[in-house]
């Protein structure tokens, strides 16, 4: 049988539930902006009814706790568009600022200075200007210039692509002590949240640990795999152990070859690492392929315009009378010994334009055959199987395409990152307008309950009084 | 349905991208090209290089071609001297040669002739800025000299058979000098040099031996015209040299189109993309205003 007193204790419980309820809101709403933080709902329970002489009586609600909305597959999946994004968007700026040392020559003459392709162009001139006087000391000079031009261009270039490529080495050293700090909060929070939440949601941890998640996300590639009593095991992408559970190893770098490497323990994973994903992955994709490649494409055009050019001017007869020897070479440029670095070290060194072989063997000095040689150079097949111009061209539309290629590929996945995010802010995000139903909902639910407890209490000075209405008001 | 609170920031992410496109497009107006890096046009560049390669190439034929014009007009003119010096020495020999003239006027003759002699010689010895244009690849010495130890006197070739072409931009070879002894020492009767010095020792004596000095001047009408076949391939190359450098300057201006629109922006629909992109940075600024007003919120709504 139900009492006025079971009847007021059920409505102080509920008095009890809105306000633990609105609690709940109030913490949606000044979490609002706070980064990883997942909306939470109140959990509202019927309590147990109790039967009395076989009929049961209903003893109000209990909220018990919150329940954060959260969807770990799509934050999973977030997750990996976010490592895909980050590293074509680190490579994206690395390829940005490589290609900034080849921007297009417009045409204009103050544009052509620095740039690679019109100094070949000039280079092979200066010899065909040679060809009309090849005994003017004038435009001996002026090939000597060009060929200045043309090297002081390609050594400027190297150098540049050196210093960039150190930055990135610098860059990506940088982020190993990120990815630590991350996974030795992975780590912990993995501890806490076995211990405290084995089997549940752990709400606040929980959206900690996925904020750190997507951060480390952000710079190198993971796979996640959920252990027992809701634990967490972090691998690189490919299988490279970095937290187990309460466990975390340490990145760490040592010096390979010239270049920074990166260890778990005594195992080498900077390969796995370079197509792993995450800033990371894009710093060491720059350092380790880009870069090099262009590199070597200028190795090869400086490597072949050097030696091809001081074969020819061996092959000639110079303004004095002298052809190029074993023991005194005529060389023009510095002579590489090998393909790899020819562009770095690509000089001339020939000061006295009159060692300039524009005659042919044996010719007299007004021959100007060799020097004809020398400006058909331009026109044959010297670098790799083609002309030093062709070379060139499709060198820059080579890196051209690889630029653009990342490019879209970048916006593609930032476009997939942001529909991904937009679906789990839907799920997770806290909805303010939301907030202020539910607020407005339990508000009135507690204005309800109150009201009832007043009732009660006239209904229980009634019942005292006994139909006396002054001893009890 | 749920929907994404955030999404305004999803909003001021599109408001930089026209605020960037809007950058890039100003950029493009005031430096006036169209393609400012690689990966905007990979193939446009790529096309650049080849294009500033073939104007930069033919820009300097051009600048060659004018160079090697004097020198081709230099060895022109002086072939036209010595025709004309040839031509006096004949008349001179044919008036010796009719017999009416006295011992010391066939001397004179001599050594009017042996003067003509000296005069053609310089002329072979032609010299522009500073080389021989006579002396084949041997430029830096004077390759004529005569002897005057026999009789008669023998001039003598130091210069070689080298011949320098000028190569033009599409591989047309074009020859840029004749060696000084196929013009002045051609084989048998058709040497300048040999005829002369023969006429200044039928001469030299004051007696004309007529059979032989008319079989000498004879000789010398032939050297005579040899010397005006060679002065064709002179002309000949000036001819070409001017012809293939107002080719190579036509081809060059049609190249420097092709470049200005394949590099060169578009005022006109950069002009436009431009207004477009303004266009949606205000109304994308518009919608972002009157989200983030606060009168949008339920919150707003409720009773104070």
């Amino acid at each position: 049988m139900g009492t006025i007193n079971s009847a007021l204790s059920i409505m102080s419980q509920a008095l009890d539930a809105d306000q633990e309820a609105l609690n709940v809101v109030a913490n949606n709403v000044a979490n609002a902006n706070t980064p990883g933080y997942t909306e939470e709902t109140p959990n509202w329970q019927e309590n147990q009814p109790i039967s009395i002489g076989g009929v049961s009586y209903g003893q109000g609600a209990a909220e018990t706790g919150a329940t954060s909305a959260r969807d770990r597959v799509l934050e999973s999946r977030l997750d990996q568009q976010q490592q895909l994004a980050s590293a074509s968007g680190s490579r994206l700026t690395a390829l940005d600022t490589l290609q900034a040392l080849f921007t297009p020559d417009s045409g204009s003459s103050s544009s052509t200075a620095g740039d690679i392709g019109s100094d070949i162009t000039s280079f092979f001139d200066s010899f065909s200007s040679l060809e009309a006087t090849p005994t003017s000391n004038s435009l001996r000079q002026g090939v000597l210039t060009a060929a200045k031009a043309l090297a002081g261009d390609i050594s400027n270039a190297a150098a540049s692509l050196n210093s960039q490529r150190s930055a990135l080495d610098q860059e990506a050293t940088g982020v190993t002590s990120q990815v630590n700090s991350l996974s030795s909060a992975i780590a912990q929070l993995n501890q806490q949240i076995q211990t405290t939440s084995p089997d549940a949601d752990a709400g606040t941890l929980e959206d900690q640990r996925q904020e750190d998640l997507s951060q480390l996300s952000q710079l190198i590639g993971i796979n996640q795999i959920t252990t027992q009593n809701n634990g967490l095991e972090i691998t690189t992408t490919s299988g490279q152990l970095l937290v187990s559970e309460g466990m975390n190893y340490q990145l760490t770098t040592g010096m390979v070859n010239g270049v920074t490497d990166f260890f778990v323990g005594n195992t080498d994973i900077t390969s796995q690492l370079t197509s792993g994903g995450g800033s990371l992955g894009g710093y060491l994709t720059a350092r380790d392929q880009d870069i090099p490649g262009a590199l070597t494409s200028l190795d090869q055009l400086a490597y072949s315009i050097s030696t091809t050019v001081n074969a020819q001017n061996n092959a000639g007869t110079d303004y004095d009378g002298a052809t190029g020897t074993a023991a005194n070479p005529l060389n023009i440029f510095s002579e590489p010994t090998a393909v790899a670095g020819s562009a770095a070290s690509m000089s001339v060194v020939m000061t006295d334009p009159n060692q300039i072989a524009a005659a042919g063997a044996g010719d007299g000095t007004g021959d100007n055959s060799n020097a004809a040689a020398m400006a058909k150079l331009a026109s044959q097949s010297i670098v790799n199987g083609q002309t030093p111009t062709n070379y060139y061209s499709n060198f820059v539309t080579t890196l051209g395409s690889t630029v653009s290629s990342v490019q879209t590929e970048n916006t593609a996945q930032n476009a997939s990152v942001t529909q991904l995010q937009t679906q789990n802010n839907a799920l997770s995000g806290v909805n303010l307008n939301d907030e202020a139903s539910s607020m407005t909902t339990f508000e009135r639910s507690y204005e309800a309950a109150s009201q009832v407890f007043t009732m009660l209490n006239t209904i229980m000075a009634s019942a005292l009084n006994l139909g006396d209405q002054t001893t009890v008001s | 349905m749920r929907v994404d609170p955030y999404y305004v920031t999803n909003l001021v992410g599109s408001l930089d991208q026209a605020q960037a496109s809007e950058q890039q497009l100003s950029s493009e107006l005031s430096s006036g090209a169209r393609v400012t890096s690689l990966s905007q046009d990979p193939v446009g560049s790529g096309e650049n290089v080849l294009l500033l390669n073939q104007i930069q190439q033919d820009d300097s034929f051009t600048q060659s071609s004018s160079l090697v014009t004097g020198q081709l007009q230099v060895a022109d003119s002086a072939l036209g001297s010595v025709v004309s010096q040839l031509t006096q020495a004949i008349s001179l020999a044919t008036s010796a040669n009719n017999g009416t003239m006295n011992s010391s006027d066939v001397k004179s003759i001599s050594n009017q002739i042996s003067g003509i002699l000296d005069e053609v010689q310089s002329l072979a010895n032609t010299s522009y800025q500073g080389q021989y244009i006579f002396a084949g690849g041997q430029t830096s010495t004077a390759p004529f000299a005569t002897s005057t130890a026999t009789s008669p006197a023998v001039t003598t070739y130091s210069g070689d058979e080298d011949v320098n072409n000028l190569q033009t931009p599409n591989g047309q070879k074009i020859q840029l000098n004749v060696p000084g002894d196929q013009i002045f020492m051609g084989s048998g009767s058709n040497s300048v040099f040999g005829a002369l010095n023969s006429l200044i020792a039928d001469y030299s004596s004051g007696t004309v031996d007529t059979n032989q000095a008319v079989s000498d001047t004879e000789a010398l009408g032939t050297a005579l015209n040899y010397v005006s076949q060679q002065r064709v391939t002179i002309d000949n190359s000036i001819t070409q040299v001017t012809a293939a450098s107002d080719a190579v300057t036509s081809v060059q201006t049609q190249l420097t189109t092709a470049q200005t629109n394949l590099m060169q922006a578009d005022v006109a629909t950069v002009s436009t993309q431009l207004s477009l992109s303004e266009t949606q940075q205000t109304a994308l600024e518009d919608v972002i205003a009157q989200l983030n007003s606060t009168s949008n919120d339920l919150f707003s709504k409720l009773p104070e």
